[in-house]
């Protein structure tokens, strides 16, 4: 019987290998894979302030010369923009000099304009409008510019010399994060081993999601077809439903691996690629490590859980006889499945949580959430045995309730069964 | 030759409330072909799944070629055509093939031989084109039944069971299937059919069973089912107008003279009713003034044993019939 799990094992692999859906997802998982760590460092290279910040109109009503204070400092940010116009009114042509700086930006003459009064001089606000009155970081520069000159002003009416002002008054400060875990500080920060143990956790939600509705929409398509029949007349049902299981168990870790050499290549020509897009410094992402233990870990957290649930998506395929119904009868697997999902937010703002633990123990959650946790923080051995022991005997009984489910309801056609009908092909089987 | 091909002993298969086979004991001789008959629901598909473990029977044995047939290995000697066919649609034809061969132990390198041999001989390798390469669903009906018919025969198989192979065959594709059966059977292999049409099953079957509600009316060796049968049945075949095959139609409804009549317009299958003689009813016949192409005494068609033994009640409307 052995072999003949194998001819079922070689023909679902080899089919689903050879499908354009594999070869189009294995070599896009990666590109898409790059995107998502090219493009966040693409984008935070944008939030620099914009080259044309210094671009802008400055209604300066406080009386005090503040507004040619910042229209200096501004200009310095960007000096291939135009420096700023300041023009220095009474507070009643505020609003006429408003209109004329809207027109402006209107014609693209500036980005937007400053308007500075008694308030300002208080300390108390600013106003501003431009075209890139959305950009956060522009504002927030404007806004620091302003502070600081107030600042300054004040300072220099106490007496002290522009100088000293100037030196005293210029702080930027860049925050740098780091992570502490159970093993000390990490190398990488705290941010890239949230989103790598993220990223296993939906990897592995992903694959078991897929391949195993894969599975089950195999499994009816044979029913469908009527192929069962003629293949049952040959192999053991069991024989039937080990070989597809383990086939497209298979097909999930061949593209896996695909997609983790090629993302490794990918991360290899990554500082080249950022380069190529004008962002310098790049490779400052770390990829946290994952000791060989963890690694054999994660995998046999992914096989066992993947068995358990595509033993369970052959049972609901092989309980209906068409198309609509499948959805449906999946619902319930699904459930178990999503409930995964639905913990992964805390169990990500807290790995060592009782919610976490208990959601690492169980067997439908186990097989995605202990990687996540393993990912995040170090877990003691015994606990990822005891949760690897829960999903193992998850698996057995799933396959062996789906096996019964599989062999009675392979050549059964017609309506749904319902619970009563479906333990009862189980009691048969 | 010592073992059946296929022994079966008292054996019984319910559903539920239904009894689908109820203590059916037969024996297939080896190198015979052999017909297992009945109106649909009769429990001959049962038969078959239970012959080749694809259900369990509650009781009874069965064996194959003299072994039991859960022992290893048995059931890659038997060739199975389900009444349902089906193949998976996005498979080229010859990997689907070379997988039914290696699900039956066929080596790769013999099965890819062989599928050659088969796709020749079945013209689905043409000058123009070769279809081994294409997918099952861009083939047409008839070239799906031609793999599906290499697949069931891909591995040689020494016994080969082919439930209701006629149904949904054009005549051509039916006569090839003929053909084919008595190739086997000349090769020395076992054929099983069943069917509930019996004109194909007396022309090429050895041996018959007839089961009807899950229980066997009869069975045996054809001449041997007729001869027990009698030989009390008149074949006649007239030409006339309407008015003189009413008058023989009147004379058949003389229950002193038949006591059954299959009327097919044209021909009749009559069973003489007891002391009746059919010299006299030749004559009465001839009286009428039709004119008369055949009257010979002969024995009961199968399909006149399989009406007279399962009875109206077995068969439903359409259920039996000429094919």
């Amino acid at each position: 019987m052995a072999n003949k799990t194998l001819v079922v094992f070689k023909r679902e692999y080899l089919e689903r290998v050879r499908s354009k859906w594999f070869i189009i997802a294995t070599i896009l998982g990666p590109v898409f894979l790059g995107l998502i760590t090219v493009v966040p460092v693409v984008l935070a290279s944008k939030t620099k302030s914009s080259d044309r910040l210094s671009d802008v109109v400055i209604i300066d009503a406080s009386g005090t010369g503040l507004g040619a204070r910042i229209g200096k400092t501004l200009a310095s940010f960007t000096p291939k923009a135009p420096p700023p116009r300041v023009h220095v009114v009474k507070a009643e042509q505020v609003a006429s000099e408003e209109q004329h700086a809207t027109q402006q930006v209107i014609d693209r003459e500036a980005v937007g304009y400053i308007v500075l009064d008694s308030t300002t001089t208080a300390g108390n606000s600013m106003r501003y409008a431009g075209r890139n009155a959305t950009s956060l970081i522009d504002v927030e520069v404007i806004e620091r510019t302003v502070q600081q000159a107030v600042l300054a002003q004040r300072l220099e009416a106490e007496g002290i010399n522009g100088a000293r002002v100037s030196m005293l008054t210029s702080i930027k400060i860049d925050a740098k994060t780091q992570k502490i875990t159970d093993r000390g500080k990490e190398n990488a920060s705290g941010l890239a081993s949230f989103f790598f143990g993220y990223g296993v956790a939906l990897v592995l939600y992903m694959m078991i999601a897929i391949y195993g509705q894969q599975i089950m929409r195999g499994v009816l398509e044979e029913k469908t077809n009527r192929v069962a029949e003629v293949v049952v007349s040959s192999v053991k049902p069991d024989s039937l439903l080990a070989g597809k299981i383990l086939g497209a168990g298979s097909v999930a870790l061949t593209q896996v691996i695909a997609w983790i050499t090629m993302s490794m290549l990918m991360y290899q020509v990554r500082a080249p690629l950022l380069k190529a897009f004008g962002v310098a410094g790049a490779g400052a992402l770390k990829i946290p490590s994952v000791p060989a233990l963890v690694g054999v870990a994660l995998v046999l957290f992914f096989v066992l859980g993947f068995i358990l649930y595509a033993a369970l998506f052959c049972a609901v395929g092989a309980m209906v006889s068409n198309q609509e119904d499948v959805q449906q009868a999946a619902t319930p697997v699904m459930m178990l499945l999503i409930a995964s999902i639905i913990f992964m937010q805390p169990v990500l703002l807290n790995p060592s949580s009782t919610l976490a633990t208990v959601v690492s123990w169980l067997p439908f959650t186990a097989p995605i959430m202990m990687p996540l946790r393993m990912s995040l923080i170090a877990i003691p051995w015994y606990e990822i045995v005891g949760s690897l022991v829960s999903v193992a005997l998850g698996c057995w009984v799933a396959t062996w309730l789906s096996a019964r489910i599989y062999r009675v309801g392979l050549l059964m056609y017609g309506k749904k069964p319902d619970m009563k009908e479906l333990a009862r092909w189980i009691r048969m089987a | 030759m010592a073992d059946p091909a296929i022994r079966i002993a008292g054996v019984t298969k319910r559903f539920e409330s239904t009894v689908a086979v109820r203590d059916l004991s037969l024996n297939v001789p080896r190198g015979s072909v052999y017909g297992l008959l009945g109106p649909n629901g009769a429990g001959k598909t049962t038969t078959i799944r239970m012959i080749l473990d694809i259900i369990a029977p509650d009781t009874g044995t069965i064996e194959i070629m003299g072994q039991p047939h859960l022992a290893a290995g048995v059931r890659d000697r038997v060739g199975y055509l389900p009444e349902e066919r089906g193949l998976y649609k996005k498979m080229q034809v010859r990997r689907i093939l070379r997988f039914l061969a290696e699900l039956k132990g066929v080596p790769r390198s013999i099965a890819d031989e062989r599928i050659e041999q088969w796709l020749r001989r079945l013209s689905l390798i043409t000058p123009e084109k070769d279809w081994g390469t294409a997918k099952i669903d861009e083939l047409s009906r008839g070239m799906q039944q031609k793999v599906q018919f290499i697949g069931t025969l891909l591995h040689e198989p020494d016994l080969v069971i082919l439930d209701e192979p006629f149904s949904g065959l054009d005549p051509i594709n039916a006569q090839a299937l003929k053909d084919t059966v008595v190739e086997l059977k000349r090769a020395g292999k076992t054929v099983i059919f069943s069917t509930h049409l019996m004109d194909n099953a007396e022309r090429l079957c050895d041996a018959v069973c007839i089961i009807a509600h899950g229980e066997k009316v009869l069975d045996g060796e054809i001449a041997a089912v007729k001869q027990a049968a009698g030989s009390r049945n008149v074949a006649l075949s007239i030409d006339g107008d309407a008015g003189a095959r009413d008058a023989v139609h009147a004379i058949l409804q003389d229950r002193r003279v038949a006591s059954r009549v299959d009327d097919q317009n044209r021909f009749f299958e009559i069973e003489l009713a007891a002391g009746a003689d059919p010299q006299e009813l030749l004559r009465r016949v001839v009286q009428t003034g039709v004119g008369v192409r055949r009257f010979e005494l002969i024995t009961p068609s199968l399909h006149q044993i399989f009406l007279e033994r399962v009875g109206a009640t077995g068969v439903e409307a359409g259920m039996s019939g000429h094919g």
